[in-house]
């Protein structure tokens, strides 16, 4: 029986991930071994390996059950992560203009990375049980909506806009997939044509706006808020086909290149292993989706396969996004690479997703 | 719970999942292309880009080629100076950076406001950049501060090599002095470069007065460059081994030197003397030249200024100062300022009377100390006359009336004639800039000039070098070296040789000839005689500043500067005019009389008398030369001892000829 389950166990999307991390540490190593984090004094890398110790510890209970536990206490998990929001909002660390942290001790939470689950598994569980064919219409939808709307509005205020978008789009995207009434996403598509501008006037801050000001044109503020986009462009660029090497992209070595060991961590990969190390780097996050849509594909349980999707498209919008602003091809927002960006809340919810993600396919032959 | 209708909805989800095949694909292959374009496509840009970003080209300076004099004495040369800066990010890492700001204030002597002033301006460059406070710190303020780094956060000395005149304000005009290059010059520079010249920056530095810009494509260090690496934060990092890149740095070219004629003891020794006769109201020229070859061993313009403070940015309440200065001290008064050379000129009637024979030796006038002249008598500096005067005598005691009824004879244009073949009334030639050409006057000049005739009094005013008649005291000392030797008149040269920085000579300048002296040998000997006596017979207007053992011939001046009436200039003594109102005095002279090899001219502003206030000063810089270079009969052991010889013979033989007369005064 033990043996029967071992040969169940579907190392795939564990190898997939492993590998990432791998390369993300020592991309981190590259990026900051000269640096240490201010408080600790320890270097980045290794903070970030001891939160890969914690996050698989975490990932190798959520393996040991069922994940239909999930579904249990989804509300449950959800309403505990809004009530941390809430509280960071009130007694929040602050750091780089936000604030996005609470203190455990010497630990530091992001409890916005981790709602992005707990919402996924509420929206899972929501779904799970509804019948509804042929289209959800918009009163069909507005109570999932709040379930999301609440937690992006709160985390939109600490500030991070990423985190939110990525709530929103994830939300928008399972609901898509679930398929939505055509009519309601007409007036859905119109009512968001037509808050775009006053959003933009009213619910985003000065620099949230020179942000897509920028991207439309970076040359319109070089030396400012079209700084970062730019550097980040010629740090992709400068590594050319083969990379400038290991600890070798002058760009981050010497700073150039800002938020090096986060948000632009591709950046610091591409400069340094050059199109074809990016190009690895792509295809192994393309086999993690490959992997993690087929146990979507393969679940013969509505729960897990909504479950298995929504946390395949928070990380699907997070390598996207990421990798995307970082080359220039959208505007600069604070989302991290998935394993690869520096942060321990970030890495143990990935993990988190990896594991939920296997224990969907480990389950997929009881049903 | 119930499974009924689950797993239709799950059938029908996976037919949906080619979209999301779809979508996923879309998206990376939209990620891949972009990131084709930017490491493939733009590879070779985007690395460019981000070399230029780590890599910052500095600039090596270059040394400035060095002045020496003839001796290869240093005159101008490079000395490090120090700077006080101030770096706002580790000035403003404290909390009590105005007491930091007050303190600084305080030692080096500028007004706080001023400090903040300057940091204030520096507002939007990078905070770690250090600003400049103060140039040219003092020693002790360099020891102060230093001594005190501690409690001055962000405060830091900073050597820099800078241009330095180390006799200050001595010969400022010849040395001249730098600045940096503006965006008005620099076209004009680059035109005037070489074929392989190498372009003039802006903040390059390049010669603006004197020698310095005459001689700019020799002086000029031409600053190399290096590579460094920096940082974001433009700290530098060591260079790496992979900065080479195809960035080649270039070294740096110092300047070569050059090698003066000038003897800068003899300007030391012309400047004391001036000093000992006026103290701080010099004002007037000193040249001193070699007739045998035109090299001007000294040339003094007073007032002057410090070119170092020019070099090193002079402040505008400085230059002003210096610019609305009556005296003129940023005026070469050497080249560029020309006077009436009064008596000095009686030399060239003289010459010109007896080579167009219109005199001879024993031609005599008798001087009653007045020339009837129409209506307008003209007057001898010597109120009740000098007696029955020959040529030589005449020269001697330099009197006007000899020379106005001599004038009388020849004409002004024969007059010109024999000025013009001594270098009067037109540029020398010298490689210096704004020379003045002086004047001498012609009856066709008058016609051209005033559409008048000329009037037969003007020549007696031109044969005493008054009226018209202009020069420079370049033109003055070229003049006399031309009738010591009689032979060639030269132009006149200031750089002797060009030297590599490792003091190799690269380049010799020769004399060149502006043209024959036709003058004859008779003639020569009686003009020589007479200035001889000028400074040794005891009735020369000179005697009074005969140095014994130094002989000289020369001839004294004292000239007008305003036009005032005889009546009223002679009721008046010169000394109790206002300043400015009182006459220049001037004193050509050259030595030794036998053999000259040095002949100076001296011009000293409202002094009144050339016998008294600019002759002390030719002949103080005649004996330094003299004795520099002719040990061996004008050092003061030789001159005792030929004193001794000399007098040991009177006792032996009666010598007896000079009836002792006072007459000091021209």
């Amino acid at each position: 029986m033990e043996q029967e389950r071992l040969r169940q166990f579907d190392w795939t999307l564990i190898l997939i991930t492993l590998a990432i991390i791998a390369m993300g540490v020592l991309n981190l190593y590259s990026a900051t071994f000269r640096e240490a984090i201010s408080s600790g004094g320890m270097t980045y890398y290794k903070s970030q390996m001891i939160w890969f110790g914690l996050g698989a510890v975490l990932a190798a209970i959520v393996l040991a059950f069922h994940y239909k536990l999930l579904s249990r206490y989804g509300y449950l998990i959800y309403f505990g992560n809004l009530l941390l929001l809430v509280l960071v909002l009130v007694a929040g660390k602050a750091s780089l203009g936000g604030r996005r942290w609470i203190g455990f001790g010497g630990f530091r939470m992001q409890p916005s990375e981790f709602m992005k689950l707990a919402a996924v598994i509420a929206m899972a569980k929501y779904f799970e049980n509804d019948r509804t064919t042929g289209g959800y219409r918009l009163r069909d939808i507005w109570l999932p909506a709040t379930m999301i709307l609440v937690p992006a509005a709160l985390i939109m205020m600490q500030p991070d806009l990423g985190t939110a978008m990525i709530l929103i789009l994830t939300f928008a995207s399972l609901m898509l997939f679930i398929r939505i009434d055509r009519k309601s996403l007409l007036i859905l598509a119109a009512t968001c044509v037509i808050a775009m501008p006053i959003a933009y006037k009213y619910g985003l801050k000065d620099y949230q706006r020179q942000r897509l000001v920028t991207f439309v044109n970076p040359m319109s503020d070089p030396k400012g808020s079209g700084y970062n986009s730019i550097q980040s462009m010629i740090a992709i660029g400068g590594g050319k086909f083969l990379g400038k090497g290991f600890k070798k992209g002058t760009q981050s070595q010497l700073n150039f290149l800002p938020e090096h060991h986060t948000d632009f961590v591709f950046a610091v990969f591409s400069e340094e292993h050059g199109f074809l190390g990016a190009l690895v780097l792509l295809a192994l996050f393309a086999l993690l989706f490959l992997t993690g849509l087929n146990i979507a594909y393969v679940s013969h349980d509505k729960f897990g396969t909504l479950l298995a999707l929504g946390i395949l498209t928070i990380f699907f919008w997070h390598v996207v996004i990421n990798i995307g602003m970082v080359c220039g091809i959208l505007p600069i927002v604070g989302v991290p690479l998935p394993f690869m960006s520096y942060g321990g809340s970030s890495l143990i919810t990935s993990l988190l997703g990896i594991a939920i993600l296997t224990n969907i396919s480990n389950k997929r032959f009881m049903f | 719970m119930s499974f009924l209708g689950q797993d239709e909805q799950i059938r029908e989800f996976q037919s949906r999942f080619r979209y999301l095949y779809i979508v996923l694909g879309t998206a990376l292959a939209l990620l891949f292309a972009r990131l084709w374009y930017l490491q493939v496509i733009r590879g070779d840009t985007l690395r460019r880009y981000s070399e230029e970003n780590r890599i910052k080209r500095v600039k090596v300076k270059s040394p400035r080629g060095m002045i020496f004099d003839r001796n290869k004495k240093l005159i101008v040369d490079n000395r490090p100076a120090f700077d006080l800066e101030l770096t706002p990010e580790e000035l403003y890492s404290t909390k009590e950076w105005k007491k930091t700001v007050e303190h600084i204030s305080r030692i080096i002597g500028v007004k706080q406001d001023g400090i903040l002033n300057t940091l204030e301006a520096a507002k939007g460059q990078p905070r770690f950049l250090p600003i400049k406070i103060k140039q040219d710190l003092s020693d002790e303020e360099v020891a102060v501060i230093e001594s005190h780094k501690l409690e001055l956060p962000g405060a830091n000395i900073m050597m820099d090599i800078k241009r330095t005149n180390l006799y200050r304000d001595l010969a400022s005009h010849l040395m001249g002095y730098i600045g940096e290059v503006n965006a008005a010059e620099l076209p004009k520079l680059n035109r005037g470069l070489s074929a392989d010249g190498i372009p003039y920056k802006m903040g390059d530095v390049s010669g603006k007065s004197g020698l310095e810009t005459r001689w700019e494509s020799v002086l000029r260090g031409i600053d190399g460059e290096d590579y460094l690496e920096v940082d974001a934060f433009g700290h530098r990092r060591k260079a790496t081994d992979s900065i080479a890149g195809g960035l080649q740095s270039k070294p740096s070219v110092p300047g070569k030197n050059l090698i003066l004629t000038i003897d800068q003891d003899l300007q030391v020794a012309a400047l004391e003397a001036m000093h000992k006769l006026f103290g701080d109201k010099k004002i007037g020229a000193v040249i001193a030249i070699n007739p045998k070859t035109g090299e001007i061993l000294a040339s003094l313009s007073q007032p002057s200024f410090d070119p170092t403070e020019f070099s090193r940015g002079i402040s505008p309440e400085r230059w002003n100062e210096l610019l609305n200065n009556d005296y003129h001290p940023l005026r070469d008064k050497t080249i560029q300022d020309h006077y009436s050379p009064g008596s000095t000129f009686k030399t060239i009637t003289a010459i010109a009377a007896l080579e167009e024979g219109v005199i001879d030796e024993n031609f005599t006038v008798n001087c009653s100390g007045v020339l009837p002249f129409g209506n307008h008598p003209f007057h001898c500096w010597k109120k009740h006359g000098h007696g029955t005067m020959n040529v030589v005598q005449a020269l001697t005691q330099s009197c006007d009336i000899f020379f106005y009824k001599v004038s009388q004879k020849l004409g002004i244009d024969n007059i010109a004639k024999y000025a013009m073949m001594l270098g009067l009334g037109r540029k020398t030639g010298i490689n210096l800039a704004h020379e003045a050409a002086g004047l001498i006057p012609t009856e066709e000049w008058k016609r051209s000039r005033y559409g008048q005739e000329w009037s037969p009094g003007e020549t007696l005013s031109c044969a005493i070098g008054q009226s018209y008649v202009l020069t420079t005291p370049l033109q003055l000392a070229n003049a006399y070296a031309a009738i010591a030797t009689g032979g060639t008149l030269w132009k006149p040269f200031l750089v002797k040789y060009i030297e590599s920085p490792d003091g190799r000579i690269l380049k010799e300048f020769q004399s060149e000839p502006l043209g024959k002296v036709a003058i004859s040998q008779k003639t020569l000997d009686l003009v020589h005689k007479g200035l001889y006596q000028v400074v040794n017979d005891p009735r020369g207007t000179s005697y009074g500043a005969h140095i014994p053992g130094i002989d000289v011939a020369g001839k004294t001046g004292s000239t007008q500067v305003i036009g005032l009436s005889a009546a009223k200039l002679r009721s008046t003594k010169c000394e109790n005019m206002p300043f400015n109102l009182r006459d220049n005095g001037l004193f050509a002279a050259f030595a030794p009389p036998d053999d000259p090899t040095i002949a100076v001219a001296v011009v000293t502003e409202h002094s009144c008398h050339g016998a008294t206030m600019a002759a002390p000063v030719a002949l103080t810089v005649i004996k330094a030369y003299l004795q520099k270079y002719m040990p061996d009969k004008y050092s003061d052991a030789a001159i005792k001892l030929a004193r001794k010889e000399k007098s040991a013979a009177r006792k032996t033989a009666p010598a007896a000829e000079v009836p002792p007369e006072e007459t000091v005064g021209d």
